[in-house]
C-alpha cells in the first residue's frame, strides 16, 4: 500500500504585503477577499476569511506597530484554501490566554478581533512571546 | 447635503439616510461617525438609517463604530436603523460573538423608513 | 473522474514521487536494469498485451468493458505504450501521471477495482515469463525484481485514483444530504419555515444559518419559523446554535418565532437555566405560524385587528 499520510497543502501562489498603515489594512483584507473569490471560496467562506485577516492585520499595525502579512493560495488534496501569516516586531500579546477569549482588550475597543478571527476560520495558531513580537497564522478552506 | 470623504448623507422623509457604498477605512469610518453626528445636529432628524448593502466585510472595527453610532444618535433623540446587511456579513458578526441585541435592522430602505415611523407608500401593496 | 483531476488530487511533484519511490524501493538501479532490456521489451510488447487482453475479455465481468471491437483496439494500443513505459529508465511526475492517467481511464468506465488489480496479477506473471524465457536465471530473477517494484509502484498510484474517485463522490453525496438537511419551505409570502430534523452538531448549525439567511435574503423574509420538533435533544449547545441564528436573521430585519418546544424540551430548557427570552418560542407549529401572520400584518381569518 502507499503511505496514507494525510495530503499536504500545496502552496500555488505567495505574496507578501506590508503592513505600514491603514490603507495597508484594507488593501491586504481586499486581496484575501481576491484570492478566495479566486479559490471559489462561497461567499461565507469569503466573508469569514477577509474579516479575519482585517481584524488580525489591523492589530499587528494598531498593537504590534506594523508588519509584513503574507498571503497563500493553497490546494489540499483538491481542496481550496487561503492563508494568512500576519508578523510584526511589536510587544507580543501579554496576556494570549485572555485575548484569545474575547472581551479583552487594552485599547478599549470591542475585543472581539483575536476571538472572532479564530472562529471564523479553520485553523488559526498565534505564535507570540514578550517583547518578541508576534505571528498569527490563520486558513481558511472552501467548502467541498 | 453634505458630503464627508466618500460617503454622503441624504435628508429624505425626514431622515437622514447614510448609504455606505464601500470598504471603509477605520479613519474614514471614524470620520463618517462624526459627520453624522454633525448632520443630525444641525438638522434635527429624528431617523437614522444607514444603508450597508455596499459593505462587504464589516469586522469589529467597523461594527463597532456602526453600533457607536447608534448609541450616540439615541442620546441626541434619534432612532437608528441599519438596512441591507448582507447574509453572509450578518452570519459573521454573530459567529464572532458580536453583541447585536442593540442593533435595529430592516429589510430594505422602505422598511426602514417604516420602523422610523415614515409612511411610506409601497407599490403593489394596498 | 477525469485524469486531470485525477492528477490534481493526488499532487504528483517531485517530493510525492519520491516519496513514493522511496517507499516502493524503485531504485535508479531498477529503472537502470529495465532500461537495459528496452529492446527485449519491444520486441514482446505485441505478444504480452495480446496474452492480456486475452484474460480480460477471456472473462464474461472484464469483457463487459470492452463492448467492441474498436475499443480493444484502441486500449490495446494505450498498454502497448504503458507496457514500454516500463522500460524508459525514469520514474518521475510526467511517468506518474501518465500511470494515473490510465488507472482514470479504467475508472472512467466503472470497471470495478478487483477487475483492474486482477489484470495486474497476470501482467506481472506475464512480465516474469518474458524474462524467464528471455535471459540467464540470474538476469531474469533481478529485472523480474525491478519490475514489480516498479509495476506495485504503478498499482499504487492506480489504486489511489480509484480512492480519490470514490472520495468525490462521497463529498458530492455529503453536499447534497446537507442540502436536503436544511430544507427551507415559503409557507406565506414572506415567511419562511425551516424543518429541523436530527442531530446539530456545529458544522451542521453553521450550515443551517448560512442556508438561512441566503433564502431570508432572496425572498425578502420577514418572519422565519424554526421548528425543532424534530430534533431529539435540545440541550446548552444546540439553544446557543438557535439564538446566534435569530441574532443573525434580526440584523436582516427579519423576526425568528421558534416552534415544537415539547413539554420534555421546556423542562430541559428550565433545568438547564437555559434563557430563551431572547427568542419568541410557541409549542405548536399552528401557533407558531399564527404569531408570523401577526408579525406580519396578517391577522388570521377572524381575529382582525
Ligand atoms: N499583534 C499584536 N501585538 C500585541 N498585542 C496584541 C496583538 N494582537 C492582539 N493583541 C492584544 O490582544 C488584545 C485583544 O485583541 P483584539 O481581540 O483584536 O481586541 P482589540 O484589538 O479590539 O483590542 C489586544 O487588546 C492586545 O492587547
Ligand atoms: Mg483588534
Amino acid at each position: 500500500m502507499a503511505p496514507t499520510e494525510a495530503a499536504e497543502a500545496k502552496v500555488l501562489t505567495r505574496e507578501a504585503l506590508p503592513v505600514r498603515s491603514e490603507d495597508d489594512v484594507v488593501l491586504v483584507r481586499r486581496r484575501a477577499r481576491e484570492l478566495a473569490q479566486r479559490r471559489g471560496f462561497d461567499g461565507f467562506a469569503q466573508a469569514a476569511i477577509t474579516t479575519a485577516t482585517s481584524e488580525i492585520v489591523r492589530n499587528a499595525l494598531v498593537h504590534g506597530g506594523g508588519g509584513e502579512a503574507t498571503l497563500e493560495e493553497l490546494d489540499r488534496g483538491g481542496r481550496a484554501g487561503v492563508r494568512l501569516t500576519c508578523r510584526d516586531e511589536g510587544p507580543g500579546v501579554l496576556d494570549l490566554e485572555r485575548a484569545l477569549r474575547g472581551g479583552f482588550s487594552v485599547t478599549g475597543t470591542l475585543g472581539l478581533g483575536l476571538s472572532g478571527a479564530r472562529r471564523l476560520v479553520d485553523e488559526f495558531e498565534v505564535r507570540s512571546a514578550p517583547g518578541a513580537g508576534t505571528t498569527v497564522v490563520l486558513t481558511k478552506w472552501a467548502r467541498r | 447635503m453634505r458630503q464627508t470623504g466618500q460617503v454622503p448623507i441624504l435628508r429624505v422623509a425626514g431622515v437622514l439616510l447614510v448609504a455606505i457604498q464601500v470598504d471603509l477605512g477605520d479613519t474614514v469610518a471614524t470620520a463618517l461617525q462624526e459627520d453624522v453626528l454633525e448632520a443630525i445636529a444641525r438638522t434635527g432628524s429624528t431617523g437614522l438609517l444607514i444603508d450597508v448593502t455596499g459593505l462587504e466585510m464589516v469586522d469589529s472595527f467597523v461594527a463597532r463604530v456602526l453600533v457607536d453610532t447608534g448609541r450616540m444618535a439615541r442620546l441626541m433623540g434619534t432612532e437608528t436603523v441599519i438596512v441591507g446587511l448582507r447574509p453572509e456579513v450578518a452570519g459573521t458578526l454573530v459567529r464572532m460573538g458580536f453583541d447585536v441585541s442593540e442593533v435595529q435592522a430592516a429589510l430594505d430602505i422602505d422598511e426602514g423608513l417604516e420602523r422610523l415611523g415614515c409612511k411610506v407608500v409601497r407599490r403593489g401593496a394596498d | 473522474m477525469r485524469p486531470e483531476d485525477a492528477i490534481d488530487r493526488l499532487q504528483l511533484d517531485e517530493r510525492e514521487v519520491r516519496r513514493r519511490r522511496d517507499y516502493f524501493q524503485v531504485t535508479d538501479e531498477d529503472l537502470a536494469r529495465l532500461a537495459s532490456h528496452r529492446d527485449l521489451a519491444t520486441r514482446h510488447n505485441d505478444e504480452v498485451i495480446e496474452a492480456l487482453y486475452q484474460f480480460i475479455l477471456g472473462h464474461p465481468e472484464s469483457r463487459a468493458f470492452f463492448p467492441d471491437a474498436a475499443t480493444v483496439a484502441r486500449v490495446k494500443q494505450l498498454q502497448r505504450r504503458y507496457f514500454l513505459g516500463l522500460f524508459q529508465g525514469r520514474c518521475d511526475p510526467a511517468y506518474a501521471e501518465d500511470r494515473v492517467r490510465v488507472g482514470a481511464t479504467h475508472e472512467t468506465i466503472r470497471m470495478p477495482a478487483r477487475l483492474y488489480m486482477g489484470a495486474y496479477a497476470v501482467y506481472l506473471e506475464l512480465i516474469r515469463a518474458m524474462f524467464e524465457r528471455e535471459l540467464e536465471p540470474a538476469a531474469a530473477r533481478a529485472a523480474y525484481a525491478s519490475a514489480q517494484r516498479l509495476v506495485a509502484f504503478d498499482m499504487a498510484l492506480a489504486m489511489d485514483t480509484y480512492v480519490a474517485a470514490a472520495e468525490d463522490t462521497i463529498v458530492r453525496h455529503q453536499a447534497a444530504v446537507r442540502e436536503l438537511s436544511t430544507p427551507v419551505i415559503r409557507v406565506f409570502d414572506r415567511i419562511l419555515l425551516l424543518p429541523l430534523v436530527g442531530t446539530i452538531d456545529t458544522a451542521r448549525a453553521q450550515q443551517v444559518m448560512e442556508t438561512l439567511l441566503t433564502r431570508v435574503a432572496e425572498e425578502q423574509a420577514r418572519v422565519v419559523i424554526i421548528d425543532i420538533s424534530g430534533v431529539p435533544v435540545v440541550d446548552t449547545k444546540v439553544a446557543e446554535h438557535m439564538i446566534m441564528t435569530t441574532n443573525a436573521v434580526r440584523l436582516l430585519g427579519a423576526k425568528t418565532v421558534v416552534a415544537g418546544i415539547s413539554p420534555v424540551v421546556a423542562k430541559t430548557i428550565v433545568q438547564l437555566g437555559i434563557s430563551l427570552t431572547a427568542l419568541e418560542t410557541r409549542g405548536r407549529l399552528q401557533d407558531a405560524i399564527t404569531l408570523a401572520l401577526e408579525l406580519t400584518g396578517r391577522a388570521p381569518a377572524g381575529r382582525q385587528a
